[in-house]
């Protein structure tokens, strides 16, 4: 079969092309109502009053609810954030009330009539602000809030909300061998994941009790989950179903609206309530990636050889704990980058602000740290008088290493970085860094930055997958992934259709999913579909094919053993000529008489990871994830010495895939992700004011890339050696082409401009600013 | 997503346009002029416009003219600026409006919608800034009524209220005489504020004339400026330093750029126009 | 003059057909297009500040933010949207080129790209970026879909 390792277009694709590709506001319900956020003006404020009379008695206003109509907590892992605020609010933008209204102008007008009287509270505006003794506390009840799922350790009277370390050999021992060492300290401000589809949820309460939601949500098992347990239901109740979602990148695995749904259905009698957010709501109200202050020193031997790291990783989580947590200890875990580290020890620490609070961001934490590590490894070479992309081939992590947190690497659970940095120098045409002069103030440079991600997903998560048949022998597949654009239900249909050896176009796939009927899928997230719903799908195929051959053995009246398969029919393996049809079989085998056996046939396969653990309270030891996916990223930039302006000219990314199952979709999840990472690191970030206010809410301030600022090459290439426990051999890559290329960007750039370039986004001004700022 | 609270009119005539504004204001409504709507809508969706009526101009004939007028050109209020670049009646207007927003939005803005923005930008002025013939037609109640645009603009285009703009006009000789350059400047994107525009005309004299926008809260021209521009006795680059530490106005601090990288930004790119315009000669 | 201060009535031209749909005064085109009435979400909303260009259709003919415009503008004129694109060879040029992942951005790129290839003989690569630069994409690296405008816009390179 050739169906694997085949660029096949996406299923729903000829539906993307005419508008026929409906997302969770297409699908609207007449009678529904909507409710509007009423979002703080303060970052940091005690509500003293407020007055609700005025919205409520706008016409066509149903119900207006605040703080104190709710008094569950809310989070991740830390239960601190109330749905709507309640005492204080803690970031402007943060919800403070909620109107719901029959129709959206009614609940805008409302809304803005909702008075709040405040009594200012100093604002924390900075992590420096932040640790600073008797800093003003964002949470008076830091280390008192209930934990959902630990560990995560809050230090009490402060701002820390958690802290993760690792510790590896010795690290002062190693820095004390060490000939060189170079220290770096980076700046990333917080940034927005600015999917093209705005967050939404609608909520409704059936009379029967159960609760219908629909959500914008790459997490519809996980808001099934935390519903039921917020509002004391059984999760059975509760139905949330997740259509195609226009983009997602870690935003959506939060859950916020669907909380704000369900609470204003409640509040109007269980009605069909819609809440979406505006643009400005998406990125103020709704969670941001963080933003990180780093230090990173490096010990090494005068020929290269690193001996040891010390790093401190400060991230503004923003106001609310959210995943922060679970992002700490993924930063410790894979804090020295995919490099052999005999000696390490990492800090890394939660940070509270008022600033907007934060979830997951592609890559899970590691393009920040990524960043960070990187950039040491560069001032590295450039103290060396190394070539940056040797230094990182000498240094890479190889089978029977172990990670920061003790984790064995195999040839499986491992990619094979030095194979990546070989393909990368004669697809870059590598010029070792050298900075070459084009003509009057214009200098050509490249620079180059490696990575590696784990999941950092927990030891329990599972994924089901389940494949009924169709009268004429063609399967349905359903499973519990989201389709944000990664193509996840084309790879799973893809892998399939190669093992029940039928044409992909045979394969029907359940594009929505819905937590009744799909099997459950932890979170579609950290880039580990293809594994975990793909290891289901293969359990799945194996299972049909077994039934598919049993009622074959009974009809053909020989053993099961004796049967195989293909073009959609059970056969004899030693004569092919005694056969029969899928068709045939698919809802029972019907014999001459009329009589039948069998019924329907339906595969169902089930995974559940396996040997992870978390990480150990004192050490840090234990196993994050079940493999670790590496690559190598470059870029070429044209840079102007007077005006500090580049082009970016190239952006190459070798990674190893395991296997590739389908490379078109591949190679754009990877020219897409670099475009995002260069995205970030040249112009994104938020901008706050000295009160805290959030000041570029709006996609003409918050700025992403455009058509024609995109490097005017992208260079894609894999090499695959199989991870031998997922499917094909494929290895997780839909994060990674972010993790790295904004730190080559930033190596060649310094290098380009001759200073170090460690605070993002590098814009002219920032270049300049670092250069010395002359007029 | 939702409509906004307003109300809609589209006059066919000045008059009829010009009463209405008054007609509506009498019965307690506020009225704004409307043209492509961008930046009206734009305001009326976050709750931040002091209107609840929008006088469409649109359907008024007057307001598209875009023609050489005997010895002048005449652009119309409502003409997108998609249409003036199309045309390309005069090239210094094509190279000014052709950086404003996106593509797609300047085939919705206005020319009029630009010049009485609310934003500081409104590069529009630019090229009539450093014009001397330039007019502008208005409606009056009193009818139609030439108005020298020197006469009008202090720090904006200032007509009384209900008063609307039904073209602009510039003397042809003058706008054909006119070498130019015209530079947008911005933090990273192609699509963005300017951190500053920069439009600069060589008279037939030799002398140069330079408007800005987005380095101050409007956009201006400085006699002061232009006459260290005009000193060819020194080089670009030196006049240009001059230039910068001349301007009447501290350049404007915000997210877009510090106040001295915009002056640093305003220097070499005023040295390069400079060095461009003269070159052409 | 026209004047509209409550829901009222008004009539144009959606793909094709003529429509009578019942408006709010100041009721976007986006809005309209998407209402229970008309029911073509295929534009889509992004920002409704004119910024992202999801919900770019065309009227006659012309790429427009829908977001951007009042519903009472575009009285008797002609909308297409992506719904009323036949078999373009734009969208075809979209499925060849993997020029979309979520999908939410791309009928705003297909109807730019599709008035685009309405006029080849103006078309260049410089005239496509100008152009396409109106929209965002948070997928993609731009260079699939530029491949696929180009691809109709100016198809002899």
């Amino acid at each position: 079969m050739t169906i694997i390792g085949t660029s096949v277009p996406r299923k729903e694709a000829p539906n993307k092309v005419t508008g026929r590709a409906r997302y969770t506001d297409d699908i609207n319900v007449p009678g529904t109502l909507n409710a509007v956020i009423v979002p703080a003006n303060k970052a940091h404020a005690k509500i003293v009053s407020m007055e609700t009379e005025a919205a409520k008695n706008v016409p066509g206003v149903k119900a207006v609810i605040t703080g104190q109509d709710v008094s569950v907590l809310c989070g991740d892992v830390t239960e601190d954030r109330p749905p709507l605020a309640r005492d204080k609010v803690r970031y402007s933008g943060e919800p403070v009330a909620l109107v719901v209204a029959r129709d959206e102008m009614a609940a805008h007008r409302a809304a803005s009539l909702v008075k709040v009287h405040w009594q200012d509270l100093p604002v924390v505006n900075t992590i420096r602000d932040a640790l600073r003794d008797n800093a003003p506390l964002v949470h008076e009840k830091n280390g008192e809030y209930a934990v959902a799922t630990p560990p995560v350790y809050p230090k009490k009277r402060s701002n820390i909300a958690d802290e993760a370390n690792v510790t590896k050999g010795d690290a002062d021992q190693g820095m004390k061998n060490s000939d060189v060492k170079v220290h770096v300290r980076v700046s990333l401000p917080q940034i927005d994941h600015a999917a093209m589809e705005p967050r939404i949820a609608k909520a409704e309460i059936l009379a029967d009790g159960r609760v219908l939601l629909h959500a914008s949500t790459q997490a519809p098992f996980e808001v099934q989950k935390l519903i039921a347990k917020y509002f004391k239901l059984n999760p059975g109740q509760v139905i949330v179903t997740a259509p195609l979602v226009g983009g997602a990148f870690g935003g959506k695995a939060a859950v916020q609206l669907e909380i704000l749904a369900y609470l204003a259905s409640k509040a109007v009698g269980g009605q069909m309530v819609r809440i979406v957010n505006a643009r400005e709501g998406d990125m103020s109200t709704s969670p941001l990636g963080m933003g990180l202050e780093a230090e990173v020193t490096l010990g090494a031997t005068r020929d290269g050889h690193l001996q040891a790291a010390q790093m401190r990783f400060y991230m503004d989580i923003g106001a609310y704990t959210d995943s922060a947590p679970r992002i700490a200890r993924a930063i410790a875990a894979q804090c020295t980058g995919p490099y052999r580290i005999a000696n390490v020890h990492t800090d890394v620490f939660c940070v509270y602000t008022n600033h907007t609070y934060t979830t997951a961001f592609r890559g899970f934490g590691h393009m920040p740290m990524t960043f960070a590590i990187e950039r040491a490894m560069d001032e590295l070479a450039h103290t060396l008088h190394m070539d940056p992309l040797d230094l990182r081939e000498m240094n890479a992590i190889r089978p029977n290493d172990v990670t920061p947190t003790k984790a064995r690497l195999t040839r499986s659970n491992l990619g094979d970085l030095p194979q990546c940095i070989e393909k990368m120098r004669p697809l870059i045409d590598w010029n070792g860094g050298k900075v070459q002069s084009v003509g009057a103030h214009r200098v050509r440079v490249q620079g180059v930055a490696a990575f590696w991600k784990t999941s950092s997903s927990p030891p329990n998560a599972v994924s089901g997958a389940l494949v009924t048949m169709n009268s004429d022998g063609s399967v349905n597949l359903s499973t519990g992934a989201v389709e944000f654009g990664p193509g996840t239900k084309t790879t799973a249909a893809q892998i399939l259709a190669e093992k029940l050896r039928i044409p992909l176009d045979r394969v029907y796939v359940h594009e929505d999913v819905n937590t009744q009927v799909d099997p459950e899928h932890w979170k579609t997230v950290a880039s580990l579909s293809t594994y975990m719903v793909g290891r289901a799908v293969v359990d799945a195929a194996n299972d049909l094919i077994g039934q598919l051959k049993s009622l074959a053995a009974a009809v053909l009246r020989c053993s099961p053993d004796d049967l195989d398969y293909g073009e959609e029919k059970i056969f004899v393996r030693d004569d092919p000529s005694i056969s029969i049809k899928f068709s045939d079989l698919a809802l029972g085998y019907k014999y001459k008489e009329g009589d039948s056996i069998g019924g329907q046939l339906m595969g169902r396969g089930r995974f559940i990871i396996r040997h992870l653990n978390l990480l150990d309270e004192e050490t840090g030891h234990g196993r994050p994830g079940p493999a670790w996916t590496v690559g190598i990223q470059a870029v070429e930039v044209e840079y102007d010495e007077e005006t500090h302006q580049y082009r970016i000219l190239k952006a190459a990314t070798v990674l190893d895939a395991g296997r590739v199952i389908n490379p078109a979709v591949a190679a754009g999840q990877v020219m897409g992700g670099m475009n995002m990472g260069l995205g970030v690191a040249s112009r994104e970030g938020v901008h706050y004011d000295a009160q805290g206010q959030f000041l570029n809410q709006q996609f003409r301030s918050y700025k992403v890339m455009r058509m024609g600022e995109q490097p005017q090459q992208y260079l894609v290439e894999f090499v695959e050696n199989p991870q031998l426990d997922s499917p094909f051999g494929a290895r997780p890559i839909g994060e990674h082409a972010v993790l790295a290329i904004g730190a080559a960007l930033a190596n060649a750039l310094s290098r380009a401009a001759d200073v170090s370039l460690n605070t993002l986004p590098i814009t002219p001004e920032q270049i300049w600013r670092e250069r010395g700022a002359r007029l | 997503m939702m409509p906004n609270p307003l109300h809609y009119y589209r006059p066919d005539t000045i008059t009829e346009a010009r009463d209405l504004f008054e007609q509506l204001q009498r019965a307690n409504q506020r009225p704004t002029y409307y043209g492509g709507g961008t930046e009206i809508l734009t305001r009326s969706r976050l709750n931040d416009g002091d209107f609840d009526a929008v006088i469409d101009l649109k359907g008024i004939p007057e307001l598209h003219v875009h023609e050489q007028d005997g010895s002048r050109l005449r652009f119309g209020s409502v003409l997108r600026l998609t249409e003036l670049a199309d045309r390309d009646l005069w090239p210094f207007l094509t190279a000014t409006v052709d950086r404003i927003a996106d593509h797609t939005t300047r085939g919705q803005i206005t020319l009029g919608g630009n010049l009485f923005s609310t934003l500081p930008y409104k590069e529009a002025l630019l090229p009539f800034l450093v014009s001397d013939s330039a007019d502008l037609t208005v409606a009056t109640p009193d009818g139609v009524k030439q108005r020298r645009l020197a006469d009008v603009f202090d720090e904006e285009l200032r007509l009384d209220p209900g008063d609307f703009l039904i073209s602009v006009t510039v003397d042809g000789q003058e706008a054909k005489a006119l070498a130019f350059k015209s530079f947008k400047m911005t933090r990273q994107d192609w699509i963005d504020y300017p951190l500053v525009t920069i439009g600069t005309a060589r008279r037939e004299d030799g002398s140069i004339r330079a408007a800005f926008s987005g380095w101050s809260s409007f956009p201006f021209t400085s006699s002061r400026v232009n006459k260290i521009l005009s000193n060819t006795q020194k080089p670009p680059e030196e006049r240009a330093r001059e230039a910068v530490a001349a301007m009447p106005f501290h350049a404007v601090d915000d997210i877009h750029g510090s106040s001295e990288y915009r002056q640093f930004v305003t220097q070499y790119t005023l040295a390069r126009m400079l060095k461009e315009l003269e070159a052409q000669s | 003059m026209k004047s509209l201060t409550r829901p009222e009535q008004i009539s144009f031209n959606v793909n094709g057909e003529p429509r009578d749909v019942v408006i709010y005064p100041g009721e976007t085109l986006l809005y309209t297009l998407r209402g229970d009435a008309l029911g073509l979400t295929g534009a889509k909303p992004g920002c409704e500040n004119g910024d992202c260009g999801a919900c770019t259709v065309l009227v006659n003919e012309i790429p427009v933010k829908s977001c951007m415009v009042l519903t009472p503008e575009v009285e008797d004129q002609a909308i297409t949207t992506v719904e009323g694109l036949q078999n373009a060879p734009i969208q075809q040029a979209f499925l060849d080129h993997n020029a979309f992942q979520c999908g939410y951005c791309t009928s705003g790129f297909l109807m730019v790209g599709h008035a685009l290839s309405q006029d080849v003989d103006n078309g260049s690569p410089e005239r496509t970026v100008e152009w396409l630069r109106s929209n965002i994409c948070r997928c993609t690296g731009y260079q699939e879909i530029y491949d696929a405008v180009s691809s109709v816009a100016h198809p002899n390179g």
